[in-house]
């Protein structure tokens, strides 16, 4: 019997707001890049490496800047990581590749949150006979946006950072982006 | 009357003032020494390889690197927080930034609580307004003839009862 007023009702649009922004979370989760792949992405593909000025374990003086003209490869590494331990076989297969090459890579070690000691005994025990370089302020690390090793980079002879790899390297994985690398390498040039 | 209803003015206008006054003796004003500036700084990073810590706290070797980073950077006295934290951010990939950006994909963290409360707050004032309308609605001539018919009647009457 009372005159009741109509309301619009305010449900149907609060529902179709929260579905827009459900929706919207559902486009980002789609659009979004997955991780796990073995080459990985970085701000500093395409771009000029890091500054990177050592010494490696047997006192010799390093700067990346003056290896220009050759392909260089940086293994980060740790003498108590498993995965670095894992791939080191291949590391080994990997150099001894290079020493045959008309084109050798320039492969070097640098040593993440490790001791000289450590590190001259594992290569002592395991072989592999390239230049392991200090990091003892971790500036290479850093420079590099290296949190966990292994990792692997590879920079051309224009000293511009080519290829990023998480984790331990795959049988073959690292001589073949190096092999696509230097294609496209002189394609460019 | 009219003062009396002018309370609540008076009344949130004294809780800002002493809002405003015990923000104004207390905030930080910032690192004062470069101790400071580095502890602040690494604050805001987190440590990439431990979950929830950051570049402070941990002792894991990743932190540790960006720390002595964080120390150099603000030793050479050229890059702004900002810019150091960004400069780190940049190449780990925004997974250590532990304020999220206000820019680009991150600016939602910022914006989506702010525009989840405005619209909460504008379906309760729908909602208490069409509340008010209901509780306002006046009886109808039927009703009041009704009520009218009703009081009429002597109760006392036992014809009626």
């Amino acid at each position: 019997m009372t005159n009741t007023t109509r309301s619009r009702p305010v449900v149907p649009f609060v529902a179709a707001a929260v579905g827009v922004v459900l929706l919207a979370f559902l486009v980002v989760l789609v659009m979004a890049k997955p991780g796990g792949s073995e080459s990985a992405s970085s701000p500093l593909l395409g771009r000029p490496a890091p500054v990177v000025q050592s010494s490696t374990i047997d006192d010799q003086a390093f700067d990346l800047s003056r290896r220009k003209g050759s392909w260089v490869v940086f293994n980060f590494f740790n003498s108590t990581c498993v995965p670095c331990r894992q791939e080191h076989p291949l590391l080994l297969q990997f150099a001894d590749e290079q020493r045959r090459s008309s084109n050798p890579v320039e492969l070097y070690t640098i040593i993440n949150d490790d001791s000289d000691a450590a590190v001259r005994a594992y290569f002592q025990t395991f072989k592999g006979n390239w230049p392991k370089i200090r990091d003892s302020d971790g500036s290479i690390s850093v420079a590099f946006g290296v949190a966990k090793v292994p990792e692997t980079w590879v920079i051309d002879p224009d000293g511009f950072v080519r290829l990023r790899i998480l984790g331990a390297l795959s049988e073959g994985f690292l001589s073949e982006q190096i092999d696509t690398l230097k294609r496209q390498y002189a394609g460019e040039a | 009357m009219k003062r009396l209803k002018s309370w609540p003015v008076w009344m949130l206008m004294a809780i800002i003032t002493v809002g405003l006054l015990s923000v104004g003796s207390t905030r930080d004003l910032g690192p004062l020494t470069q101790g400071d500036r580095i502890d602040a700084i690494t604050k805001r990073i987190a440590c990439p390889t431990c979950d929830g810590e950051s570049v402070y706290v941990s002792r894991a070797s990743a932190a540790e690197s960006i720390r002595k980073q964080v120390a150099r950077d603000v030793s050479a006295g050229v890059k702004t927080d900002t810019e150091i934290i960004g400069s780190i951010a940049e190449v780990f990939q925004a997974q250590v930034l532990l304020v999220p950006r206000a820019t680009g994909l991150d600016s939602l963290v910022w914006v989506l609580p702010i525009a989840v409360l405005v619209c909460a707050v504008t379906v309760l004032g729908f909602t208490f307004r069409r509340w008010r309308r209901l509780n306002q609605t006046g009886a109808t001539e039927e009703d009041i003839a009704l009520v009218e018919s009703l009081m009429s009647v002597d109760p006392t009457d036992e014809e009626n009862v």
